[in-house]
């Protein structure tokens, strides 16, 4: 019985599986190429892997963060231009509560928890106001509240005010400087199970709500949903995912900048699933891969009008990939799919 | 009557709220500062009216969130400095335009030609893109060694803002006009021609492998290719005339040109813009977002590879800039008599360009477009189309064609703003994200598609800005305790947004917004 269950999870999830699995083996692949052997890797010699760890690291964060804008706007529909409060709250209540209080991480999870519920009823008392691109504007409203906040001179001993906050020291066993391949297993883990998480939520009769109330409000609420709860709910869920990648954004990064805060960072949330795909988990991750790596690779190779070319990029990806990577190559392999059921019945009736 | 109290309780109560803070804000300073922040704000809002309504309109008809609008008013402020400060790289630039657009006027031809299958099925695939691709290395080519007088942001003394302050000084030396030296000007138009041929007609092989319309030859076309032509060509000859007549032009008439080329490009950008890349996206609308976001960042690089990114000012027209005898003016015939740069109201010494010239325009252009919206005939299919979109279609009438004409104006107001901006508050990299964000506040208090309301939005944003920041230097002392509280910078741009969130909390549609 056990066997039988067991080889068709894994011929279902075989993409995912391969891609966990490169994951798991990239450091020590990166690490043969330079010349170190896995060993060296393991106990965080310097060399080309852990800067490829510090990388993948951040795609990781990028695609947590992602993934919780994605749940919001992808599936539900709530436009928001105040996301990028939801994971600043997270990065900053982190550092504030390690460096300025001296908390423990497992206490700061605790309180960046309720931080993340919070910040989502703060958001959801404006529901059942406002609609469509006035949520977005109220939304941006309380986002730039919260960032005149943490650059403001006065909070500066906390937040770092326009520098940035700087000087929290992360706990020993995670930390990115001594302890990196755990740190980059831990945001990997942290990153799994989320996407599970999330691929559940969504598949969940909650979830599928959700996407009804995307596609059509009105009739999800002449249906008897009451819509409200159902938003809230992905609300919470989202502010709790992008609080948590706030938190290993911090606890990963050495300054946290105060332009987390701002309207910007919403914008790359929602680039990031536009390159992807609106609507698709999948189409998250791909995109926060690719944003990152172009961003990365241009400023490398290009310097500073790096900008140029990445604006041209995504011009090119909304002309040629319509629904952006995930959702145009899904839309295309059905008809790929149809094309060679059409051939094979062709050869079969003959 | 009382229906409509009933009907627009909250409406009034938040209006009458308003008007008792402005008061409020009123009192608590001398009536100097109170009249130089009023005419301050009055002249921000103005600038940003101008973008706020091109915005309004695109959004309201098209559905359009066109975040592109701020960079599209930084381009018209960059453009309008071109003109003014450096009328010989305007008058260089002329020529290759002329040319490069003469080959579009034929596009009738090319329907016709794509439509009548002279080539076959896989032919007919490559052939656009490939001539696409030879035509754009042709241009590239011969762009590169076409010969433009032009500053060189890499180096001071040549850099855009040293030319500036020389042209404030009066003493714009124009460099010697340019020649061609790698390339014969036969050669080069030769080059051009094709070029712009070849892309005309690539182009309208895809048109053509798309719709498969068949196009009746219309030879007015070939009247406007010779016209382009001819243009471009007579352009080259009288290039050294031209560019003397320009410099040695009054800066009045010269700036009047400045804002007409400006507004010019605005239109033509605004118009490519919706034909070619706005408009295969109205059927999945959130991708807009994605383009306007990346054309913007296109934008914002290509000015600053081009004008650099240190901040620089255009100096105003000589009827705002005397500083001689007679100044500052006492009264506004005073002024006409020296043209002074400033004026003293009321003990305090006002600027007349940036304080009373342009919130002039601001209002012309309120009371035009205004004009334009419910007397013309255009007016009232835009009104319709805000409503329903689709009964207008359903009527007859061609919508596509009034969807681009709205985009060309709003675009078209939006850069008006920044080459009048320009003179006022300077040319920076960052000009048009500030004023982007302004003018989308200006319009969720308003009201987003209510014409109206982006007039009275943008009149609170600016007036509120501006107060804030008189106050940030004054203080305002809080009732019954000693602390004088001073806003600081970072406050300015939160307060108005605090607004919006308030209003927007209380009236869900904006000021002035309809229920919809």
């Amino acid at each position: 019985m056990a066997k039988n269950r067991f080889f068709p999870t894994l011929k279902s999830n075989g993409g995912m599986l391969v891609t966990l699995a490169v994951f798991i083996l990239l450091p020590f692949i990166v690490g043969l190429f330079d010349g170190a052997s896995p060993a060296q890797v393991w106990i965080n010699g310097s060399g080309q892997s852990k800067f490829i760890q510090g990388l993948a690291i951040e795609i990781f964060i990028l695609a947590l963060y992602a993934l919780s804008y994605d749940l919001i706007f992808g599936f539900t529909g709530l436009l928001s231009f105040g996301h990028s409060m939801f994971f600043a709250v997270g990065a900053y209540g982190t550092g504030i509560l390690l460096k300025n209080f001296g908390f423990s991480l497992p206490a700061t999870f605790g309180v960046i928890f309720l931080a993340g519920i919070l910040q989502a009823l703060l958001f959801g008392m404006v529901l059942p106001r406002v609609k469509g691109i006035t949520f977005a504007l109220v939304t941006l409203g309380m986002a730039s509240v919260f960032h005149v906040l943490v650059i403001s001179s006065e909070l500066g001993p906390y937040t770092g005010s326009d520098v940035g906050l700087q000087g929290v020291v992360p706990p020993e066993f995670i930390s990115p400087a001594s302890q990196r391949l755990r740190l980059y297993f831990v945001t990997l883990a942290v990153l799994i199970l989320v996407f599970m998480l999330y691929k559940r939520f969504v598949n969940s009769p909650t979830g599928r709500v959700c996407t009804a109330i995307r596609e059509n409000e009105g009739r999800a609420l002449m249906l008897g949903y009451n819509t409200f709860y159902f938003k809230l709910a992905a609300l919470a869920l989202s502010s709790l995912t992008a609080a948590l990648a706030g938190m290993l954004h911090t606890i990963y990064q050495p300054i946290v900048s105060p332009n987390v805060a701002g309207l910007g960072y919403t914008v790359t949330a929602l680039l990031i699933i536009l390159i992807g795909g609106v609507g698709t988990l999948n189409g998250a991750l791909v995109g926060a891969v690719v944003f990152r790596l172009l961003d990365y690779g241009l400023r490398r190779y290009i310097g500073e009008s790096a900008s140029f070319i990445n604006g041209a990029v995504y011009v090119a990806i909304v002309l040629f990939l319509p629904f952006g990577i995930v959702g145009t190559w899904r839309l295309k392999s059905a008809q790929v799919k149809q094309g060679w059921e059409r051939l094979a019945k062709l050869f079969g009736s003959r | 009557m009382s229906i409509f109290l009933r009907k627009n309780f909250t409406r009034l109560i938040v209006l009458a709220v308003l008007a008792a803070l402005f008061v409020a804000a009123a009192g608590g300073m001398e009536s100097s500062d109170f009249v130089i922040t009023l005419l301050r704000g009055l002249s921000v809002g103005s600038l940003t009216f101008l973008v706020a309504s091109g915005f309004s309109l695109i959004f309201g008809l098209l559905d359009v969130l066109n975040l592109a609008h701020g960079t599209l008013f930084m381009i018209g402020a960059y453009i309008g400095w071109t003109v003014y400060v450096r009328p010989d790289t305007f008058v260089d630039l002329l020529t290759p335009l002329f040319l490069i657009f003469s080959g579009f006027m034929l596009g009738d031809v090319w329907a016709v030609i794509g439509t009548r299958g002279l080539f076959a099925g896989g032919m007919k695939r490559i052939l656009p893109w490939a001539g696409m691709l030879v035509s754009a290395l042709i241009l590239v080519g011969v762009l590169r060694s076409y010969p433009v007088s032009i500053w060189n942001p890499e180096d001071y003394a040549q850099s855009p803002v040293s030319i500036s302050y020389l042209a404030g000084l009066g003493q714009n030396l124009l460099p010697p006009p340019a020649a061609f030296e790698s390339i014969s000007p036969l050669l080069a138009f030769a080059g051009l021609l094709l070029g712009s041929l070849l892309l005309a007609f690539s182009l309208a092989l895809f048109a053509a492998g798309k719709q498969g319309l068949v196009s009746r030859l219309n030879w007015c076309s070939f009247a406007g290719f010779g016209a382009f032509l001819l243009a471009g060509i007579l352009f080259f000859v009288f290039n050294d005339a031209l560019t003397n007549f320009l410099a040695s032009l009054n800066t009045n008439w010269l700036f009047l040109i400045a804002v007409s080329v400006a507004v010019a490009t605005g239109v033509g950008l605004g118009a490519l813009m919706e034909t070619t890349l706005i408009r295969p996206l109205y059927i999945r609308p959130i991708y807009q977002l994605m383009l306007t976001l990346g054309l913007s960042a296109i934008g914002i690089e290509m000015v600053r590879a081009i004008w650099g990114r240190p901040e620089f000012t255009m100096p105003r027209p000589a009827f705002f800039a005397g500083t001689g005898e007679g100044c500052p003016a006492t009264s506004l015939a005073d002024w006409w008599q020296y043209h002074c740069s400033t004026m003293i109201l009321l003990d305090g010494r006002i600027r007349i360009y940036n304080e009373i010239f342009v919130p002039i325009i601001g209002l012309t252009v309120l009371i035009g477009v205004w004009i334009l919206l419910q007397r013309s005939r255009l007016g009232m299919v835009i009104r319709a189309g805000v409503q329903d979109r689709e009964m207008v279609e359903a009527l007859g009438i061609n919508v596509r064609r009034v969807f681009t004409l709205v985009f060309a104006l709003g675009v078209g107001l939006a850069a008006l703003g920044g080459v009048l901006a320009a003179p006022s508050i300077g040319l920076s990299n960052m000009m048009g994200e500030s004023f982007l964000l302004n003018a989308l506040i200006a319009l969720a208090i308003g009201g987003l598609t209510s014409y109206p309301g982006a007039a009275l939005g943008s009149l609170l944003v600016g007036l509120l800005q501006q107060f804030i920041i008189k106050y940030g230097q004054i203080g305002i002392p809080i009732p019954f305790a000693d602390i004088i509280f001073k806003p600081t910078p970072p406050i300015v741009p939160a307060s108005t947004i605090l607004l919006m969130v308030v209003v927007l909390l209380i009236l869900p549609n904006g000021l002035l917004g309809k229920k919809e």
